[in-house]
């Protein structure tokens, strides 16, 4: 950009180009989601991705709205009085329960209409088998059996339709439906458990407050109804508020006092309110031009690419501070600042693009998009030094360099002296980081990335064990070419686990509704039996019961039009059922899971997924953290291959022997700081990638800034102190979060930054005579 | 997934909890069961003998026309079938069981407390002991059962357990002497 454009002009230009850039932008936006917060959708498009991602998103909605209280006490009725008015105050702050009475009287109808095809395989094989020989047998069990009282001989003869429905499956192992609880009897105690769905979004700020506010009101009414007796409740709707409270708090404070001291250093530094208020509008700019590019390219923008891209902006801060340091105290008029700051502020900016650009190959959409992101801000940040810093800082400054402005022109000047400390510090560092990367691990799991809050840790923990139903650790998705061969194959898996976890629990649309083939065997095995009418008769002589038994029993046979039960049936009776089906582009998708007393190992489902055709196990969170190691392997190595980029252009510049000077201060950053990492035993995860980008980057800078300034100059010298800590202060200070993944961002970019600064005189050629 | 889950829910209602069985007396009787069934002349008669206390449990056995046996004592549930083979049951796979077991226990002991929770309870004396009737509230139980009437003497000491189904099915339970 030239000098010649006028001020006006200059703006008109910036302000014309973000506003073009912004208005594409803003034709291109997806309006109904501007934000997308499903970090799945950050993985490549997957074959049969369709049904997967419908399962996932239907699970995860049962899970971030489901609440469970439970009401406990020694006396049965004052506790059942809590329970009441606890469930009073839940239900007017709209978490609702299940009703679903009527339908159980239009299922139990649906059940006993074709009671004929629900033998179950071992039932079925015994009939076809033993014939009337052994129906009369179970006739003669279902007449003797006190439980007889609670099947009709007339449609359940044998007694299987009641036992195909007492195998139906339960939530909870325990307990049993009390009017609108479950309750049951522990020892002395009686619980009654409230199994709710809150509204909305189980995560969203709005839903989770509600939850909890609900909660605490429906404590205090229990309590009043029962003093004794005590409530006790869980749900992920109370840990997001819960874990939200805690990061606001802790957001609140560390944000102040990073910005606090921040601007006291700028104020001291500078004495004038100008760079703040220039650096601000710097941020804004690159910020919106970066979030615009995003949505130019995709349409919306991912949390992750707004949280870390914007978190990688913070080197642009590094342009702004270079300016400064050379308009209020460097050598020239203002005039001749854009021409001492150019060659550095162009360096860091090609160097910049270059490590980013190649996160553009990823092949990640949130990769591509922080690439993205974080060139268009970094251009844009550029953009607003070159064009609108030499406009709005025009008068000579009238600040006198101070004690706080030389001293880093002083440690430059000392570092660069030759000295065998320059090699030898260097390398006493490394030595002692060694013992630290030898203990450095990484880790992708995203729960280990937060901070539950220890409390409702345990009070899950203590509900969960009581009901004696631990959370899945995923869920089978078994797909077939229709609605059939589905059930079929959801059959063969239960049967699967069944064998290797007895104590598990399958739930599936099979447990409802036979397969065909299923039901088909059940007609056979029926029709054997009542092939032969008077084999039937002696069989029931035989045991003492009279004959007319088996002609009133034909004759229901004859009657019974043996048609299957389909599915249209069942979900006429009960629409809820068709949860269970999940759309797929090809066929049928199953949705279905166990629940055990205790954790159940998902290698043993795997396997027992892998052996039916069709049939996965999907583990979501486990999903979650193979994206996660996939986009920090493939992430690092882009930046590998970034900085040879770099190296060259670096080679190309200043020559291959001081390229490689230059290359000291971020790689030696690079390995103190992952030194302190495995020495403090935090793992390398995504944020921590994310913070050494950050670390490269600033070192980078630091290099080129003083390599291009001028190592015996103050501004420079300046520039690279005043962006160090004012690193520190807005990042290292996260090293006090609670927060594990803001705890290791802070001690990766504390130690990084320091060792970028320390050693940035490294980058250049020992001289005796610097600073003079 | 969840809704089809919790719409089964109420066909468990009936089954209340073995555990939850309060203490009952003993109990050690013979008894004729008759069971009535709709489009058939004549009921169906058998004998047997029907015992529970803290200890055994609850045991319910058939000696005529053929022999059954099924016996219940917590969490542990058998059936003796008339081949001789004997069928242990999962208490958790027939909740039914359980459910029959304590409605008989808890009308043969005279402890009404639990059986409110389910029924409506109707006494109406008699020149000698009263009858307890009971009407299932709601649910499954009401879709299988119009009414228990229990006969006894004092309470405590029944005479007869006569069980009207909605299937049209009676079933008539009459306590004869002591089990030898």
């Amino acid at each position: 950009m030239t000098r010649s454009l006028s001020a006006a002009a200059r703006w008109a230009v910036w302000l014309a180009s973000l506003g073009l850039f912004c208005g594409i932008a803003w034709t291109r936006l997806d309006r109904e989601h501007p934000i997308n917060t499903d970090i799945l959708a950050m993985l490549p498009a997957e074959q049969g991705s369709e049904a997967l991602t419908a399962a996932t998103d239907r699970t995860r909605d049962a899970f971030v709205h489901q609440v469970l209280v439970l009401i406990s006490g020694d006396d049965s009725p004052a506790t059942r009085e809590a329970a009441q008015a606890a469930r009073r105050v839940l239900g007017a702050a709209g978490l609702r329960s299940d009703d679903s009475g009527l339908a159980v009287n239009r299922v139990l109808a649906a059940y006993q209409a074709h009671h004929y095809a629900l033998l179950d395989a071992t039932q079925a094989a015994r009939l076809a088998q033993g014939g009337a020989d052994a129906f009369s047998k179970d006739v003669a069990v279902t007449l003797a059996s006190p439980a007889g009282i609670m099947s009709s001989f007339d449609t359940d003869p044998g007694g299987y339709l009641t036992r195909f429905l007492s195998a139906l499956p339960r939530p909870y192992a325990d307990f049993l439906p009390d009017g609108p609880f479950f309750s049951a009897l522990r020892g002395d105690k009686r619980y009654y458990l409230l199994s709710l769905q809150s509204q909305g979004t189980g995560f969203a700020q709005q839903g989770a407050v509600q939850v909890t506010n609900a909660v605490r009101d429906a404590r205090a009414a229990a309590a009043q109804a029962c003093p004794y007796c005590s409530l006790d409740a869980t749900g992920a709707p109370l840990f997001a508020d819960a874990a939200r409270n805690e990061a606001q708090g802790e957001t609140i404070w560390l944000s102040a006092a990073s910005m606090l001291l921040i601007m006291v250093l700028i104020a001291y530094v500078f004495r004038s309110l100008a760079p703040h208020v220039l650096a601000a509008l710097q941020l804004v700019a690159s910020v919106l031009a970066a979030c615009a590019a995003v949505v130019i390219c995709s349409g919306s923008i991912q949390i992750l690419t707004l949280v870390f891209g914007t978190t990688l902006l913070g080197i642009a801060i590094d342009y702004a501070l270079l300016y400064f340091a050379e308009y209020w105290f460097g050598d020239g008029t203002p005039a001749r600042v854009p021409r001492v700051v150019r060659p550095g502020l162009y360096m860091g900016l090609a160097t910049g693009v270059a490590a980013f650009a190649f996160l553009l190959l990823a092949g990640f959409p949130a990769l591509v998009q922080i690439a993205v992101f974080s060139i268009a801000g970094l251009v844009e940040a550029a953009l607003v030094v070159v064009l609108i810093f030499p406009v709005t800082l025009t008068k000579p400054s009238m600040v006198a360099a101070h004690a706080a402005v030389r001293w880093p022109q002083r440690f430059i000047t000392a570092a660069c002296r030759p000295s065998r400390w320059r090699w030898l510090l260097p390398a006493l560092a490394l030595l002692l980081c060694i013992p630290g990367w030898l203990k450095l691990k990484t880790s992708d799991d995203v729960r280990e990335l937060q901070q539950l809050p220890p409390e409702l840790v345990r009070t899950d923990g203590a509900i969960r064990s009581t009901l004696e139903q631990v959370p899945p650790p995923g869920f089978f998705l078994v797909e077939g070419k229709d609605l059939d061969e589905a059930l079929s194959r959801e059959e063969m898996l239960f049967t699967r686990l069944h064998g290797s976890l007895p104590e598990a629990a399958p739930l599936g649309l099979s447990r409802f509704l036979p397969s065909r083939a299923e039901q088909q065997a059940s007609f056979a095995a029926w029709s054997r039996v009542f092939a032969q009418p008077k084999a039937l008769r002696r069989s029931l002589a035989h045991l003492g019961l009279p004959a007319e038994l088996a002609d009133h029993m034909q004759a229901g046979w004859k009657k019974d039009p043996h048609t299957p039960l389909d599915a249209a049936t069942l979900f006429a009776a009960a629409p809820d059922f068709k949860r269970f089906i999940v759309p797929s582009g090809q066929g049928v998708a199953l949705l279905s899971t166990v629940t055990g007393k205790s954790d159940i190992d998902a290698t043993v489902l795997e396997q027992a997924a892998a052996a039916v055709p069709g049939a996965l196990f999907e583990q979501p969170l486990a999903r979650i953290a193979a994206t996660f190691q996939r986009i920090r392997v493939r992430t690092t190595w882009l930046v590998v291959i970034g900085y040879l980029l770099i190296s060259m252009l670096l080679v190309w510049r200043y020559g291959r022997r001081e390229a490689l000077r230059m290359l000291y201060t971020p790689l030696l950053a690079l390995g103190v700081t992952l030194g302190v990492l495995g020495g403090l035993g935090e793992p390398v995860n995504i944020f921590v990638i994310v913070a050494l980008i950050l670390i490269l980057g600033l070192g980078r800078d630091y290099t080129v800034f003083l390599r291009e300034g001028g190592a015996e100059r103050r501004s420079p010298a300046l520039a690279v102190s005043l962006s160090a800590l004012t690193m520190l202060c807005s990042f290292g200070l996260l090293v006090l979060s609670a927060v594990p993944a803001l705890h290791a961002f802070g001690i990766a970019t504390l130690s990084g930054i320091l060792a970028s600064f320390l050693s940035a005189p490294l980058s250049l050629p020992p001289r005796e005579s610097a600073g003079a | 997934m969840k809704h089809a889950l919790l719409l089964i829910l109420p066909l468990w209602a009936a089954a209340v909890h073995a555990a939850d069985t309060p203490p009952v007396t003993q109990f050690d009787s013979k008894f004729v069961q008759t069971r009535s069934l709709p489009g058939f002349s004549a009921p169906l008669t058998s004998r047997g003998i029907m015992r529970f206390d803290k200890a055994h449990g609850f045991h319910w056995e058939i000696t005529e026309p053929y022999h059954y046996v099924f016996d219940m004592n917590g969490d542990a549930a058998s059936e003796t079938l008339p081949d001789g083979s004997v069928r242990a049951l999962d208490p958790s796979q027939t909740p039914w069981l359980a459910a029959v077991q304590n409605i008989i226990v808890n009308a043969l002991s005279g402890d009404r407390s639990e059986l409110q929770r389910y029924f409506t309870l109707a006494v109406t004396p008699l020149p000698k002991g009263e009858q307890v009737e009971l009407t299932p509230k709601q649910g499954t139980m009401a879709e299988a059962i119009v009414s228990i009437k229990v006969t006894e003497t004092a309470p405590g000491h029944p005479q007869e357990i006569a069980i009207q189904e909605t299937s049209g099915d009676h079933m008539d339970i009459r306590f004869t002497s002591p089990a030898p």
